[in-house]
């Protein structure tokens, strides 16, 4: 444990290091924040190193495993409705929780007057995303291409973008981003992976990604028909 | 940051953290319930993983908030205050590529892509290919604020990008690319980003920060689905050269 702890501070100050030295350059030659704000941020900076490094030695030794097992049981049970099922629950469920999803379905209220409350929203919001999970997952089983159904995924919300009214635009954008939770998606990542490596002529090289990025398009559409339907 | 306002960002952290562990772990102890029945050893083992993610989860997040919004946003004001759209601009580019270098959800894709393609496909070559991609897309978005470029210009033709890459990538870039797109909108990107957008665009004065600031992340999703994409486009170029 305390080896494995050792190895991921070694990375976090390689991946932070970059930042962190940017940030002093800023700070010296343009913004000059008094001492305090300053210091505010280093501390918060030990903070950020430490928590990644938790993080990060947890997720691999907690939250990958997870997925990953549930991704190899789930094709032993024989049942494509209990994958799709799954893939939904999940989907929906981490997103559902997730509070930056609250904080949009707010801002979306406001911008569609009121026509659907905060809450229905983060249903619609978490639904959009469960779908999209479940249909990710269901096309490794099918052995659907990848590129039809994702560029089908994205011609939709082109469409739909230049449709809705401009209000609407950034923020369904925004609602594609929260998907990817620093936990949920790792989750979603090894189900996928899992699945891919059991099933018979999938391999998780070509056929494990994508479901992330399927998985964020469902928002973007779901509030872009709500701004069509509001507009 | 007063001592009261630590606690309360740390108790709004603190829940937000629960909110998004506890289903997870619900989800898995129902299929070990269920079909799993895997050994009590193993299910301790990765019950202390996800609680130590979510310590760090915590610690982090925290620290985000402490450290990187509010100096995120002096660092927009003073650099949109400087005379000439550049400055923004380079520092724009710059500060994408590091941040999504330090973005923790980045190097575990990242690691996952070398496992599953038993490291024909190398954990460092995706991270720069997100890096770079975060980092032209940032400073196009610092230029969106200085010159008020309204935001569909940019995501139009980008998701047609999109679309035509889709089809002369190789396979698994596509795949990996619109994941990237996801995980490249983390925590740390949408905190301090963010904050330097709407920084910059107070500072360029009269304009609605909420329009203008807000859709950089929409910016940062497709970034690293064009820069992964037209990389494995160009793989397939050089194996098709290869064959020929």
């Amino acid at each position: 444990m305390p080896a494995l702890l050792r190895k991921r501070l070694g990375e976090v100050l390689r991946s932070l290091a970059p930042l962190l030295a940017l940030v002093a350059l800023l700070q010296l030659l343009v913004v000059r924040a008094p001492a305090a704000e300053f210091a505010q941020f280093l501390a918060g900076a030990v903070l950020v190193a430490l928590g990644m490094v938790l993080l990060l030695a947890g997720i691999d030794l907690g939250i990958l495993p997870m997925g990953r097992y549930i991704g190899a049981e789930l094709p032993r049970r024989g049942s494509a409705l209990l994958i799709v099922l799954s893939a939904f629950a999940l989907g929906f469920a981490t997103t559902a929780a997730e509070p930056d999803v609250l904080v949009l379905a707010a801002q979306a209220q406001a911008a569609a007057r009121g026509a659907l409350s905060a809450q229905a929203l983060t249903w619609l919001i978490a639904a959009g995303v469960g779908a999209c999970a479940a249909l990710a997952l269901l096309r490794i089983v099918l052995g659907f291409p990848l590129r039809l159904l994702l560029a089908a995924a994205y011609a939709l919300v082109l469409a739909l973008s230049l449709a809705a009214p401009a209000g609407f635009v950034p923020l369904a954008y925004d609602a594609g981003s929260v998907t990817t939770g620093v936990l949920s998606a790792p989750v979603l990542l090894a189900l996928a992976l899992g699945l891919s490596a059991v099933l018979a002529g999938r391999s998780p090289a070509s056929d494990g990604f994508g479901v992330l990025g399927f998985a964020s398009a469902g928002p973007i559409v779901a509030v872009l028909l709500l701004g069509l339907l509001a507009g | 940051m007063s001592a009261a306002a630590v606690l309360a960002e740390a108790l709004a952290t603190a829940r937000s953290v629960l909110v998004a562990v506890l289903p997870l772990v619900a989800f898995f102890l129902a299929m070990q319930a269920l079909f799993l029945r895997l050994p009590a050893k193993e299910v301790w083992r990765m019950l202390a993983g996800a609680a130590l993610a979510a310590l760090g989860l915590f610690l982090f997040l925290l620290g985000v908030e402490v450290a990187f919004l509010p100096f995120g946003r002096l660092a927009g004001q003073a650099l949109g205050a400087l005379p000439g759209a550049w400055p923004l601009i380079a520092a724009g580019v710059a500060l994408g590529f590091v941040t999504a270098r330090a973005e923790p959800a980045v190097a575990i894709l990242a690691g996952e892509v070398e496992n599953a393609s038993g490291g024909s496909i190398r954990a460092p070559l995706v991270l720069a290919a997100v890096c770079a991609g975060v980092a032209l897309l940032v400073g196009v978005g610092m230029a969106r604020i200085v010159f008020a470029i309204p935001l569909l210009y940019v995501l139009v033709p980008g998701y047609v990008a999109v679309l035509v890459l889709l089809w002369l990538s190789k396979g698994e870039f596509a795949a990996i690319a619109v994941d990237a797109g996801g995980v490249a909108t983390g925590p740390l990107a949408n905190t301090f980003l963010l904050a330097l957008a709407l920084g910059a665009s107070s500072a360029a004065g009269g304009r609605d920060p909420l329009t203008h600031g807000l859709g950089l992340v929409a910016l940062i999703a497709l970034a690293p689905m064009l820069s992964l994409m037209a990389l494995g486009a160009l793989l397939r170029r050089k194996e098709l050269r290869k064959e020929a």
